[in-house]
């Protein structure tokens, strides 16, 4: 015992973060698994409940335990159903537009022909750097339905009528795909700009000799050196539009309606807006056991933390 | 002081690098316009890099559109809307600082009075200055925006953030680069994981947070939110700082523990001054963590406590947004952000080296 304590003194240096990163992160979740099989509410949870160890220490209010009800309500809710599909299509589509887009922008500025690319290169982060409530506020203003919208100003120079964005559901829909992509272009820009540069040269040289275009090029040398670095970014990316709330909740709270409400935004209104704590974990825990399965997937499928020691 | 020294001196090549580009530039041209008239160059390996630079440029302009849309609005001063008049185009035609000045307010150093008593006498001094205003505020506007006090509070908690976090994450990321102990692979993986997955999770967790928060009486406490936001800092700031610290070499340590140096003076003042670079990036990292912070801090605090984000987004929640004034805000609270990207962005790059990734 005393051997193995002298051995593994070190560990005495990472706990104090564990410890904290547990009580805010696990803790937590433990707890949303907790209101998930109870009727929680603000007026219930917040009143002062059974005290000591079977209490959590006060942390129990007068919420009542229904077991399975929250899950059977919210497995057998079309509005939740709506919510996962949104959010999947909004992952799909936006993952694709961001990758397609990343690796456009990425091959422009690291292009021969195309000149003062360093510069060009920490201009096109700059959104990077920016606040996300910051930008997509900016964003926000840009869909003004007004007259004098910057989109509205581009519709009606391409010869159409102002439209009210977030007032049709497949429009909104539309703005929330523009506006990850354009938070999101930067990070897939950097890895990918990474990854270009690491393709050798001789083998694109070689390629060029042996009478390849620039689509072959592209397809058999290019592709395949960058393919696990932007599959790493497209992953770490899926990720994060799948718990997107900042910008369905600043545009139009997941509107119209409840249309477009993504899941974590879906969870959170049920909650805070219509005081169903209970109901609102369970969406948040149906949530984290559907990214849960994409990650862990994603991890071993992708071999992310390969190279670790 | 000698990192301030170092950042000053970057700093200073930077812009003599700014300064001098126009007149490289210039002569850059010159050279290849000569290079044609006499024929060396030829005029096709002219045109397309010119053709595509500049096409490239205007698609960069395009893209940023919206960032450059803000600042004509905000140079339009507090009245600004693009509701009433054409003024969205490209230069606005009036130039007016109001709004910034309605943001940053009354700019001051706080009048003071000093007491000192001679001891064991009667004799008392006072020392009094007065304010001293560099700027007012009631000049220009009619009213001054919250902006000084959301600065305030942001400051607040991004220094708690970093101060707390770092003292969580400088030895555990040492311990985890130069020691062994048990389940040392198990926890990096898991750390690794969670650099990934963690914003998700926190936002799951998002309703219990708050009710253990609110529970507990915790609302509305910086401190507590600094402790959250510093929590959450963990998993990718100790993997980032622990990938660094591998790259230094083991053989210092080496000799001053031959030297006889102990453990704990070994970590002090061989690795952490070797780890300069790596601290560097986690501190902007963490800093900015608190900073930028909204969600959480927007469901916990009250207005009195609002960081500058929570105030942002409180001038957009009406159904009149004043767009000058929403503008200047916007711009005073990111653009310190930009710069630090931009000066650090050589050093974010090479320390984020995706250890594992590549190839």
């Amino acid at each position: 015992m005393q051997e193995w304590i002298s051995d593994n003194s070190a560990l005495l240096l990472v706990l104090p973060g564990l410890f904290f990163f547990s009580l805010f992160m696990f803790f937590p979740l433990l707890f949303t698994i907790y209101l998930s099989f109870t009727d929680a509410e603000p007026a219930t949870v917040f009143q002062d409940g059974p005290g000591g160890l079977t209490g959590f220490f006060g942390l129990r209010g007068v919420e009542n335990f229904v077991g399975l009800e929250n899950y059977v309500a919210v497995l057998s809710d079309p509005a939740f159903w709506n919510s996962l599909g949104i959010t999947w299509l909004f992952v799909a589509v936006s993952v694709t537009l961001k990758v397609a887009f990343g690796l456009f922008l990425a091959m422009l500025v690291t292009s021969d022909r195309v000149r003062g690319k360093r510069y060009l290169r920490s201009i096109i982060i700059i959104p990077w750097a920016l606040p996300p409530i910051f930008t997509i506020t900016i964003w926000k203003g840009v869909f003004s339905s007004a007259r004098f919208g910057l989109a509205n100003q581009a519709v009606m120079a391409l010869g159409y009528g102002t439209q009210s964005w977030f007032n049709d559901r497949w429009l909104a829909f539309g703005t929330y795909l523009l506006t990850e992509m354009w938070l999101a272009y930067p990070f897939m820009v950097i890895i990918t700009v990474s990854a270009l540069q690491a393709v050798p040269d001789d083998l694109l040289d070689a390629a060029k000799v042996d009478g390849a275009g620039f689509v072959h090029r592209f397809l058999n040398v290019t592709v395949p050196s960058i393919k696990r670095p932007v599959m790493f970014a497209a992953i770490l990316t899926a990720a994060a539009s799948f718990t997107q709330f900042l910008i369905p909740y600043v545009f139009n709270r997941g509107g119209p309606g409840r249309a477009n409400e993504l899941i974590i935004l879906y969870g959170y209104r049920e909650a805070f807006t219509f005081d169903a704590y209970g109901a609102g974990a369970a969406i948040m825990m149906t949530a984290v056991v559907f990214i849960g399965i994409f990650m862990l997937a994603a991890v071993w499928k992708g071999q992310l933390a390969e190279g670790v020691n | 002081m000698t990192m301030f020294e170092s950042i000053r001196r970057k700093l200073a090549g930077d812009v003599r690098t700014a300064i001098d580009k126009p007149a490289e530039f210039r002569a850059d041209v010159e050279y290849t316009i000569q290079g044609v008239r006499r024929g060396t160059i030829s005029p096709r390996d002219v045109l397309i890099p010119a053709v595509s630079t500049l096409a490239t440029l205007a698609f960069v302009f395009v893209l940023l559109l919206p960032i450059y849309w803000v600042l004509m609005i905000a140079l339009q001063g507090e009245g600004a809307t693009l509701y009433s008049t054409d003024s969205a185009g490209l230069i606005p035609e009036q130039f007016s600082l109001d709004a910034f000045v309605w943001v940053v307010g009354d700019l001051y150093i706080p009048g003071a009075i000093f007491r000192i008593a001679v001891p064991f006498t009667d004799i008392v001094y006072y020392f009094e200055w007065p304010r001293i205003v560099f700027l007012d505020a009631s000049n220009y506007v009619d009213s001054t925006s919250d902006f000084p006090r959301y600065f305030w509070n942001s400051l607040f908690i991004g220094v708690a953030t970093v101060v707390i976090a770092m003292s969580l994450i400088v030895p555990a990321a040492y311990a985890f680069s130069r020691r062994e102990f048990a389940g040392r692979m198990k926890l990096l993986y898991g750390y690794i994981l969670f650099t990934q997955i963690g914003g998700g999770l926190g936002i799951a967790a998002l309703i219990a947070l708050y009710t253990i928060f609110s529970s507990t009486g915790l609302t509305n406490n910086k401190l507590v939110l600094a402790v959250y936001y510093a929590a959450m800092a963990v998993p990718f700031n100790t993997w980032l700082l622990k990938t660094y610290m591998d790259s230094i070499p083991v053989s210092y340590e080496e000799a001053a523990i031959m030297d006889g140096a102990s453990p704990f003076r070994v970590a002090w003042e061989i690795v952490l001054p070797l780890a300069k670079p790596g601290l560097a990036t986690i501190f902007i990292f963490i800093f900015l963590t608190g900073w930028m912070e909204f969600i959480v801090a927007q469901l916990v605090l009250r207005p009195e406590n609002y960081t500058l984000p929570v105030g942002l987004f409180s001038l957009v929640d009406t159904y009149t947004v004043p767009w000058g004034r929403f503008s200047a805000f916007a711009l005073v609270y990111a653009s310190p952000i930009v710069f630090v990207y931009m000066f650090a962005q050589r050093y974010i790059e090479s320390g984020l080296s995706f250890g594992g990734v590549s190839g």
